[in-house]
Protein backbone atom coordinates (compact mmCIF):
# COMPACT_ATOMS: atom_id res chain seq x y z
CA UNK A 1 0.00 0.00 0.00
CA UNK A 2 1.31 3.43 -0.93
CA UNK A 3 1.35 5.83 2.00
CA UNK A 4 2.50 9.41 2.47
CA UNK A 5 5.64 8.06 4.11
CA UNK A 6 6.48 5.96 1.04
CA UNK A 7 5.89 8.86 -1.32
CA UNK A 8 8.03 11.26 0.69
CA UNK A 9 10.83 8.73 1.19
CA UNK A 10 10.90 8.08 -2.55
CA UNK A 11 10.95 11.82 -3.23
CA UNK A 12 13.81 12.30 -0.79
CA UNK A 13 15.86 9.59 -2.48
CA UNK A 14 15.14 11.04 -5.93
CA UNK A 15 16.17 14.52 -4.79
CA UNK A 16 19.38 13.19 -3.27
CA UNK A 17 20.33 11.32 -6.45
CA UNK A 18 19.44 14.25 -8.72
CA UNK A 19 21.53 16.56 -6.54
CA UNK A 20 24.51 14.22 -6.52
CA UNK A 21 24.29 13.82 -10.29
CA UNK A 22 24.30 17.59 -10.67
CA UNK A 23 27.23 17.97 -8.26
CA UNK A 24 29.29 15.52 -10.29
CA UNK A 25 28.45 17.10 -13.65
CA UNK A 26 28.28 20.81 -12.80
CA UNK A 27 30.69 23.25 -14.45
CA UNK A 28 29.78 26.12 -12.16
CA UNK A 29 30.55 26.31 -8.45
CA UNK A 30 27.33 28.20 -7.66
CA UNK A 31 25.34 25.41 -9.30
CA UNK A 32 27.33 22.95 -7.21
CA UNK A 33 26.26 24.67 -4.00
CA UNK A 34 22.67 24.72 -5.30
CA UNK A 35 22.93 20.98 -5.96
CA UNK A 36 24.18 20.54 -2.40
CA UNK A 37 21.07 22.34 -1.23
CA UNK A 38 18.87 19.96 -3.22
CA UNK A 39 20.63 16.97 -1.62
CA UNK A 40 20.00 18.59 1.75
CA UNK A 41 16.31 19.10 0.92
CA UNK A 42 16.06 15.43 -0.01
CA UNK A 43 17.75 14.35 3.21
CA UNK A 44 15.47 16.58 5.29
CA UNK A 45 12.38 15.26 3.52
CA UNK A 46 13.46 11.63 4.02
CA UNK A 47 14.20 12.31 7.68
CA UNK A 48 10.83 13.98 8.13
CA UNK A 49 9.08 11.11 6.34
CA UNK A 50 10.81 8.49 8.48
CA UNK A 51 9.03 9.84 11.55
CA UNK A 52 5.69 10.53 9.91
CA UNK A 53 3.96 7.42 11.23
CA UNK A 54 5.98 7.15 14.44
CA UNK A 55 4.40 7.62 17.87
CA UNK A 56 4.24 11.13 19.28
CA UNK A 57 5.69 10.77 22.77
CA UNK A 58 9.19 12.02 23.43
CA UNK A 59 12.15 9.66 23.31
CA UNK A 60 14.37 8.12 20.68
CA UNK A 61 12.73 6.76 17.54
CA UNK A 62 9.62 8.90 17.83
CA UNK A 63 8.28 11.63 15.63
CA UNK A 64 9.52 14.39 17.89
CA UNK A 65 13.06 13.06 17.57
CA UNK A 66 12.98 13.06 13.79
CA UNK A 67 11.37 16.49 13.65
CA UNK A 68 14.03 17.83 16.01
CA UNK A 69 16.73 16.35 13.77
CA UNK A 70 15.13 18.01 10.74
CA UNK A 71 15.12 21.31 12.65
CA UNK A 72 18.80 20.90 13.49
CA UNK A 73 19.65 19.76 9.96
CA UNK A 74 18.03 22.85 8.44
CA UNK A 75 20.09 25.20 10.60
CA UNK A 76 23.36 23.32 10.16
CA UNK A 77 22.75 23.06 6.40
CA UNK A 78 22.24 26.81 6.15
CA UNK A 79 25.53 27.43 7.97
CA UNK A 80 27.36 24.99 5.68
CA UNK A 81 25.90 26.67 2.60
CA UNK A 82 27.02 30.09 3.87
CA UNK A 83 30.56 28.77 4.17
CA UNK A 84 30.32 27.17 0.72
CA UNK A 85 29.19 30.42 -0.87
CA UNK A 86 31.99 32.31 0.89
CA UNK A 87 34.47 29.82 -0.59
CA UNK A 88 32.91 30.38 -4.02
CA UNK A 89 33.33 34.16 -3.73
CA UNK A 90 36.92 33.78 -2.54
CA UNK A 91 37.78 31.45 -5.43
CA UNK A 92 36.18 33.85 -7.90
CA UNK A 93 38.20 36.76 -6.54
CA UNK A 94 41.41 34.76 -6.72
CA UNK A 95 41.02 33.01 -10.08
CA UNK A 96 38.36 35.05 -11.91
CA UNK A 97 36.32 32.02 -12.87
CA UNK A 98 33.82 29.62 -11.33
CA UNK A 99 34.64 26.65 -13.55
CA UNK A 100 36.30 23.96 -11.38
CA UNK A 101 38.42 22.62 -14.23
CA UNK A 102 39.66 26.12 -15.08
CA UNK A 103 40.52 26.72 -11.44
CA UNK A 104 42.40 23.42 -11.39
CA UNK A 105 44.40 24.47 -14.47
CA UNK A 106 45.16 27.92 -13.05
CA UNK A 107 46.48 26.40 -9.84
CA UNK A 108 49.27 24.62 -11.73
CA UNK B 1 -5.28 5.83 -3.18
CA UNK B 2 -6.94 8.18 -0.73
CA UNK B 3 -6.81 11.94 -0.97
CA UNK B 4 -3.89 12.22 1.47
CA UNK B 5 -1.36 10.23 -0.60
CA UNK B 6 -2.63 12.18 -3.60
CA UNK B 7 -1.71 15.45 -1.87
CA UNK B 8 1.73 14.13 -0.97
CA UNK B 9 2.20 12.85 -4.53
CA UNK B 10 1.30 16.25 -6.01
CA UNK B 11 3.65 18.06 -3.64
CA UNK B 12 6.42 15.52 -4.30
CA UNK B 13 6.02 15.81 -8.07
CA UNK B 14 6.19 19.61 -7.82
CA UNK B 15 9.29 19.47 -5.59
CA UNK B 16 11.08 17.08 -7.96
CA UNK B 17 10.09 19.11 -11.03
CA UNK B 18 11.27 22.42 -9.59
CA UNK B 19 14.51 20.85 -8.29
CA UNK B 20 15.30 19.27 -11.66
CA UNK B 21 14.65 22.53 -13.51
CA UNK B 22 16.77 24.39 -10.93
CA UNK B 23 19.72 22.05 -11.32
CA UNK B 24 19.72 21.53 -15.07
CA UNK B 25 18.83 25.05 -16.21
CA UNK B 26 21.56 26.80 -18.17
CA UNK B 27 21.06 30.14 -16.43
CA UNK B 28 21.94 30.57 -12.79
CA UNK B 29 19.21 33.16 -12.25
CA UNK B 30 16.54 30.70 -13.41
CA UNK B 31 18.08 28.07 -11.15
CA UNK B 32 17.80 30.41 -8.20
CA UNK B 33 14.11 31.09 -8.89
CA UNK B 34 13.27 27.40 -9.08
CA UNK B 35 15.37 26.56 -6.04
CA UNK B 36 13.34 29.14 -4.15
CA UNK B 37 10.12 27.43 -5.24
CA UNK B 38 11.51 24.02 -4.34
CA UNK B 39 12.36 25.13 -0.80
CA UNK B 40 8.99 26.82 -0.48
CA UNK B 41 7.16 23.65 -1.54
CA UNK B 42 9.13 21.58 0.96
CA UNK B 43 8.16 24.03 3.71
CA UNK B 44 4.53 23.71 2.62
CA UNK B 45 4.84 19.91 2.80
CA UNK B 46 6.25 20.08 6.34
CA UNK B 47 3.45 22.42 7.38
CA UNK B 48 0.64 20.41 5.80
CA UNK B 49 1.89 17.15 7.30
CA UNK B 50 1.81 18.39 10.84
CA UNK B 51 4.93 20.33 11.73
CA UNK B 52 4.42 24.03 11.14
CA UNK B 53 7.50 24.89 13.21
CA UNK B 54 9.88 22.97 10.96
CA UNK B 55 8.02 24.19 7.86
CA UNK B 56 8.33 27.79 8.97
CA UNK B 57 12.02 27.31 9.73
CA UNK B 58 12.53 25.72 6.31
CA UNK B 59 10.85 28.63 4.52
CA UNK B 60 12.59 31.32 6.57
CA UNK B 61 16.03 29.72 6.28
CA UNK B 62 16.18 28.37 2.74
CA UNK B 63 13.58 30.39 0.83
CA UNK B 64 14.60 33.53 2.70
CA UNK B 65 18.14 33.76 3.98
CA UNK B 66 19.91 31.28 1.72
CA UNK B 67 18.16 32.59 -1.40
CA UNK B 68 19.33 36.10 -0.55
CA UNK B 69 22.85 34.75 -0.03
CA UNK B 70 22.73 33.06 -3.44
CA UNK B 71 21.42 36.25 -5.05
CA UNK B 72 24.24 38.28 -3.46
CA UNK B 73 26.89 35.84 -4.68
CA UNK B 74 25.39 35.72 -8.17
CA UNK B 75 25.38 39.50 -8.39
CA UNK B 76 28.92 39.74 -6.97
CA UNK B 77 30.33 37.28 -9.45
CA UNK B 78 28.29 38.54 -12.39
CA UNK B 79 27.39 34.97 -13.32
CA UNK B 80 23.72 35.57 -13.81
CA UNK B 81 23.64 38.09 -16.65
CA UNK B 82 20.29 39.00 -15.15
CA UNK B 83 17.80 40.66 -17.45
CA UNK B 84 14.94 41.15 -15.05
CA UNK B 85 11.91 42.40 -16.94
CA UNK B 86 13.46 41.67 -20.33
CA UNK B 87 14.47 38.03 -20.43
CA UNK B 88 11.74 35.70 -21.75
CA UNK B 89 13.34 32.74 -19.99
CA UNK B 90 13.25 34.49 -16.64
CA UNK B 91 9.65 35.52 -17.12
CA UNK B 92 8.66 32.01 -18.25
CA UNK B 93 10.46 30.49 -15.27
CA UNK B 94 8.81 32.82 -12.80
CA UNK B 95 5.39 32.27 -14.37
CA UNK B 96 5.80 28.51 -14.40
CA UNK B 97 6.87 28.51 -10.78
CA UNK B 98 3.91 30.59 -9.73
CA UNK B 99 1.58 28.25 -11.63
CA UNK B 100 3.10 25.20 -9.93
CA UNK B 101 2.73 26.75 -6.48
CA UNK B 102 -0.81 27.87 -7.28
CA UNK B 103 -1.84 24.40 -8.47
CA UNK B 104 -0.40 22.75 -5.37
CA UNK B 105 -2.00 25.26 -3.03
CA UNK B 106 -5.34 24.92 -4.79
CA UNK B 107 -5.17 21.15 -4.50
CA UNK B 108 -4.29 21.34 -0.84
CA UNK B 109 -7.09 23.74 -0.07
CA UNK B 110 -9.51 21.52 -1.97
CA UNK B 111 -8.32 18.40 -0.15
CA UNK B 112 -8.30 19.60 3.40
CA UNK B 113 -9.78 23.04 3.59
CA UNK B 114 -6.32 24.45 4.23
CA UNK B 115 -5.94 22.49 7.44
CA UNK B 116 -3.47 19.61 7.98
CA UNK B 117 -4.86 16.12 7.23
CA UNK B 118 -6.66 14.82 10.30
CA UNK B 119 -4.38 11.79 10.68
CA UNK B 120 -1.38 14.09 11.07
CA UNK B 121 -1.96 16.39 14.04
CA UNK B 122 0.17 19.50 14.36
CA UNK B 123 3.16 18.57 16.53
CA UNK B 124 4.83 21.98 16.50
CA UNK B 125 4.33 22.63 20.19
CA UNK B 126 5.42 19.11 21.15
CA UNK B 127 8.52 19.49 18.99
CA UNK B 128 9.22 22.85 20.55
CA UNK B 129 8.78 21.39 24.03
CA UNK B 130 11.05 18.47 23.13
CA UNK B 131 13.71 20.87 21.85
CA UNK B 132 13.26 23.01 24.95
CA UNK B 133 13.79 19.93 27.13
CA UNK B 134 17.20 19.38 25.53
CA UNK B 135 17.98 23.06 24.92
CA UNK B 136 21.50 23.09 26.48
CA UNK B 137 22.73 20.43 24.05
CA UNK B 138 20.83 21.91 21.13
CA UNK B 139 22.16 25.38 21.87
CA UNK B 140 25.68 24.04 22.32
CA UNK B 141 25.59 22.35 18.92
CA UNK B 142 24.04 25.35 17.18
CA UNK B 143 26.37 27.89 18.77
CA UNK B 144 29.39 25.75 17.84
CA UNK B 145 28.26 25.34 14.25
CA UNK B 146 27.35 29.00 13.78
CA UNK B 147 30.55 30.19 15.43
CA UNK B 148 32.60 27.92 13.18
CA UNK B 149 30.71 29.17 10.13
CA UNK B 150 31.16 32.82 11.13
CA UNK B 151 34.89 32.38 11.79
CA UNK B 152 35.34 30.60 8.46
CA UNK B 153 33.45 33.24 6.49
CA UNK B 154 35.29 36.08 8.25
CA UNK B 155 38.60 34.36 7.59
CA UNK B 156 37.80 33.86 3.92
CA UNK B 157 36.85 37.50 3.44
CA UNK B 158 39.82 38.86 5.37
CA UNK B 159 42.69 40.43 3.45
CA UNK B 160 45.81 38.44 2.84
CA UNK B 161 48.97 40.01 4.28
CA UNK B 162 51.00 41.57 1.50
Amino acid sequence: MITDQTVFLFTGVVLAFVGMASISSSRNLIKTVMAFQVVLLGANLALFASGLDAPLQSGLGTRLTTDSFVFLSILVGAAVEAVGLAVVVTLYRKYGTLDPSEIRKLRH
Amino acid sequence: MTSEPLVSAVISAAIIATAVVALFSTRVSVSLIFLFYSSMLLGIAFTVYGDALVGLMQIVTFSGAVSVLFLTVILMTGESRLRIGAGPTTIAAATGGVVVVAVVLTRLVAAGGGAPPSSYPDVSMQTFAFLWEYRPWDLLVLVTVFAAAMVTVANLFSREPS
